[in-house]
């Protein structure tokens, strides 16, 4: 019986109304450009008071954390369809090596947070040498 | 990894952002019936409560969505909204990301975030609201352990994608690539439906040690069902299988019976073919009655079903049987008397029964057929005189060789239940014969045999009874047959080997063998004149005289029948169609004088008699399946021996004929002029030649008793005479069997004078005028008759000297002239 429900699960996982594993938070979605001085990093998280932001470096991982509030909610207003994700989120960014020495320049608007990592010269020669190998 | 904002309003609806562990804060709660949630997963929930989904609405109305959801106890089965007490204390933080409203139902998609504790129930209208308060962390106490038991889960999932191969590889991927050990635990939590209790379990554990522990035990378990579900559905689909493979199988045949034009119209052909057949078929009421029966179950089958071929072969048999067809006999007994005679020289007592069986039939034609046993050596025309006897009786002619069957089923059939079952030879027979009153010969009743298996014998009892075999029953039949208009005859060499029982149901005629005259005749009547059809002549061209006939019958043949002679006049006949062919000669005559020519020296010498027989030695006559024969019993006194030595391969009964003749003498020594003291003085010493043919009966016991007392006596017996009888203690001579065959035997062997018991006197009737003209016969009553008669009154050679005491025996040699003459 409980074979069955395995076994169900398996066929319908695909569905993303079905259960599935998942973090605790919830994950906005971001890009990540690759520039002469170092990286540019976009998140897309609108509606969220900027003091709400945590922006954390340890060694190549860039790790964006914060808390959205819906301020609509009060009394007389019900919510009829939800679709925006509120409370804590949580976005982990690799990098290919250690970001630790970098500068963040941080800028926020149009709903998009904007990052702008800035690192040591020499260190992004070797970034650029390789990019450019890459291509 | 807890957010920076720590603020916890007691005041405010919604709670603030979660805390770390151990600030408690207040919080919607949504009872869940039936599922848990776990932290880290995303689950779907369709919410339809009023109170429920005030709870999700409280919640929405909070900043960050935040909603407690606590499982129902499963032993708590209200209907109505939970109540606190039947709840869970430990329950999970979850966050609502999607919610949308369907009629009267809110569909949401939420995602577990931490596990929670209810401290206390702040409000339980218009839903339940809780002081709550975050657990801990799970903390990990051994680490390998953890690894292990990550490893393991992830092995049994493993196994259960093997059985479930209907799961896309992407699918495997998002599985197997969940390396964080809880939240691959919730997440197997969250999908196996363990049900609440198990559920709750996993989601109180403290430690991901415990929590892996019990997520492996619960997998292993799935597992296990789902390999079990696989094998029996694997199962089920080999039946099914090989029914479709069946079914497939069944179509191409029909297909194929189809192109062969047997399709299913055919089958109904064949019945309905049947069913006419049986309708124009004269048939007795019952067997119609169970003809239809079977008819109308054959219909039901299937023709592939083996059973329809069964009861078709049993109709169609059925319809074979002559039930009420029989053929009209004729009823001319001057005609049926020619053909018998043409076809058979002499025995008249058989010829005359036939004709009084015809007689009886043409006054009553419902007369019941009589049963007859011809007994006879081979050759002698048994078979010949059936097939004689149906064409004199314009019947048909069935002849069934009984010689080894050993089976009753042989005669009666097997029942039908048996694969393979056939009729018995007796049913068969009449359906060959295709009426219901042929001449049916029995062959060889004499050599049936019998096992563990049944007794034909017996089942002949039955068949061969004229007041029961009006109704019998073949097994295979299973439907009763009138045998009673079947002309029963038996065959049989000799009478003892057919059981009592049997031999009473039949008439006995014995055909005795032909004497050398009788011989002749046959030959010159049927035997030549076959022959030399058969060897392509002419009457015109081979000619035999009488004379060579007898000389052949005599000389090159030994048989009391007539089957030896045939073949040699055969084999002559292909000599001289030889000599034709090479066109050495026009015609042939052969005569006594050429037969050494054709058939080279003679073959057989017929023991003669002999011309001069000493004391001790007496001619008797024998009778074996091949006629009779004379034989010598010689017999010699053993000086210093004892008792009676028998040799010569004596059966049980001649020995015992041997020790009544001896004790007979001994005991009536004076009479005959023996002293008594001979029998204690000497041995006796009796053989019978020839030594390597076994010979048993008591008809040798008068012969015996002959050259025992010319033994004793030395009186010689005659040698001109020939002897037979079985004699008594008390010297009676009891008649014996097979007289014809051993007077002419003993003709043929040059012996003039008979001696027989009185009571045999009758037999001489079948005994040709001929031969009995040239013989003297003397009938006897008693042993002294026998041997007055038989010994000569000469003492020819005295007996030797007799012992009187104890201590002559040790000297044998000595005395012997002075006991003579006392004795004498």
């Amino acid at each position: 019986m409980s074979g069955k429900s395995l076994e169900r699960y398996f066929r319908s996982i695909q569905n993303s109304r079905e259960k599935r594993p998942s973090g605790r938070l919830w994950c906005p979605a971001a890009d990540v450009y690759r520039t002469d001085e170092g990286w540019i990093v976009k998140v897309d998280l609108a509606g969220i008071q900027p003091a709400d932001i945590e922006v954390m470096i340890d060694g190549p991982v860039l790790r964006i954390s914060g808390l959205r509030r819906d301020g609509i909610c009060g009394e007389g207003v019900y919510h009829y369809q939800l679709e925006i994700t509120y409370s804590r989120f949580e976005k982990m960014i690799q990098f290919p090596r250690s970001i630790e020495h970098a500068s963040i320049d941080r800028d926020y608007r149009d709903g998009l947070l904007i990052l702008r990592l800035k690192e040591e010269q020499e260190e992004s020669h070797k970034g650029r040498a390789r990019a450019a190998g890459r291509k | 990894m807890a957010e920076a904002e720590k603020t916890s309003d007691k005041e405010t609806a919604p709670p603030a952002s979660p805390k770390p562990e151990g600030v408690p804060f207040e919080i919607p709660v949504l009872p869940l019936t039936n599922i848990t949630l776990f932290p880290e997963t995303m689950v779907p929930l369709a919410v339809g409560r009023p109170a429920s989904i005030a709870a999700v609405e409280a919640a929405l109305s909070g900043e960050e969505k935040l909603l407690a959801c606590v499982s129902v106890r499963p032993d708590q089965t209200s209907n109505g909204d939970a109540r606190p007490a039947e709840l869970f204390e430990v329950g999970t933080l979850v966050m609502i990301k999607r919610m949308e409203r369907v009629e009267d139902t809110m569909h949401l998609i939420v995602q577990g975030s931490d596990r929670i504790r209810v401290l206390e129930w702040v409000q339980r209208e218009p839903f339940l609201r809780a002081r709550a308060q975050i657990l801990p962390d799970l903390e990990v106490k051994n680490k390998e352990e953890v690894e292990a038991a990550k490893r393991n889960v992830q092995g049994l999932i493993q196994q259960a994608l093997a059985y479930l191969p209907q799961v896309p590889p992407e699918v495997r991927m998002i599985v197997l690539s969940a390396d964080d050990p809880v939240r691959l635990a919730y997440f197997l939590g969250s999908i196996l439906s363990l049900g609440v209790e198990k559920e709750q379990q996993m989601l109180e554990a403290n430690t991901v040690d415990e929590l892996m522990h019990r997520a492996h035990d619960f997998l292993a378990r799935e597992v296990e069902i789902i390999r079990l579900r696989s094998k029996i559905a694997s199962e089920a689909q080999t039946e099914m299988d090989k029914a479709q493979r069946d079914y497939v199988l069944r179509q191409q045949m029909k297909a194929i019976q189809k192109e062969l034009g047997e399709d299913e119209t055919g089958e109904l052909a064949e019945a309905a073919q049947l069913r006419e057949r049986l309708a124009k078929a004269d048939l007795p009421d019952d067997v119609r009655k169970e003809a239809d029966r079977e008819l109308s179950r054959m219909e039901k089958l299937p023709a592939m079903a083996p059973d329809y071929h069964v009861i078709r072969t049993y109709l169609d048999f059925i319809l074979e049987l002559p039930w009420k067809i029989s053929s009209e006999d004729r009823l001319d007994l001057n005609e049926a008397q020619r053909v018998l005679d043409e076809d058979h020289y002499n025995i008249k007592d058989v010829k005359e029964r036939i004709l009084e069986f015809l007689a009886v039939i043409k006054l009553r034609p419902d007369a019941k057929s009589p049963i007859l046993c011809f007994v006879g050596a081979p050759g002698v025309g048994k078979t010949s005189l059936g097939r004689s006897i149906a064409r004199a009786m314009g019947r048909h002619f069935e002849r069934l060789s009984l010689g080894g069957v050993r089976d009753e089923a042989e005669l009666r059939g097997h029942r039908r239940t048996y694969v393979g079952a056939m009729p018995g030879r007796i049913i068969q027979s009449i359906r060959r014969a295709t009426v219901n009153n042929p001449v049916m010969m029995l062959d060889e009743i004499d050599k049936l045999g019998a096992d563990y298996r049944g007794d034909p014998a017996a089942a002949l009892l039955e068949i061969l009874d004229p007041e029961q075999n009006n109704t019998f029953t073949d097994h295979y039949l299973d439907l009763p047959f009138d045998l009673s208009k079947v002309f029963f005859i038996a065959t049989a060499n000799q009478l003892g080997p057919i059981p009592a029982p049997l031999r009473d149901r039949m008439e006995v005629i014995a055909l005795a063998g032909y004497s050398d005259r009788e011989k002749l005749q046959i030959a010159r009547r049927y035997l030549v004149p076959r022959q030399v059809r058969e060897n392509g002549l002419t009457p015109e061209q081979l000619e035999i005289t009488d004379e060579a006939i007898t000389l052949i019958a005599t000389l090159y043949t030994r048989e009391a029948g007539v089957r030896q002679l045939e073949r040699t006049i055969g084999r002559l006949g292909r000599k001289v169609a030889l000599r034709i062919a090479q066109g050495q000669t026009e015609k042939v005559v052969v005569d006594a004088g050429d037969i050494d020519d054709f058939l080279g020296a003679p073959r057989f010498f017929p023991e003669e008699a002999r011309k001069e027989l000493p004391a001790g030695v007496a001619t008797g006559m024998a009778w074996t399946e091949m006629g009779g024969m004379i034989l010598f019993v010689e017999a010699s006194l053993l000086p210093g021996g004892s008792g009676l030595t028998i040799t010569g391969q004596l059966g049980e009964v001649m020995q015992e004929s041997a020790r009544a003749a001896r004790s007979y003498l001994w005991s009536h020594a004076e009479e005959f002029g023996i002293s008594p003291d001979m029998f204690k003085s000497y041995g006796v010493h009796m053989h019978v030649p020839a030594g390597a043919i076994p010979k048993d009966g008591p008809s040798a016991g008068v012969t015996i008793t002959a050259a025992l007392a010319s033994l004793f006596t030395g009186r010689r017996v005659r040698p001109d005479t020939a002897m037979t009888g079985e004699i008594t203690l008390s010297g009676l001579v009891f008649p014996v069997g097979g007289i014809k065959e051993k007077v002419l035997a003993a003709h043929r062997a040059g012996i003039h004078r008979i001696i027989l018991p009185a009571r045999n006197e009758a037999d001489l009737e079948d005994i040709p005028e001929d031969v009995r003209r040239e013989l003297e016969i003397v009938p006897v009553t008693r042993i002294n008759e026998v041997v007055d008669t038989a010994l000569e009154k000469l003492v020819a050679n005295p007996p030797p000297p007799l012992r009187v005491t104890e201590s002559a025996r040790d000297r044998p040699e000595q005395d012997s002239e002075p006991l003579i003459a006392k004795e004498r």
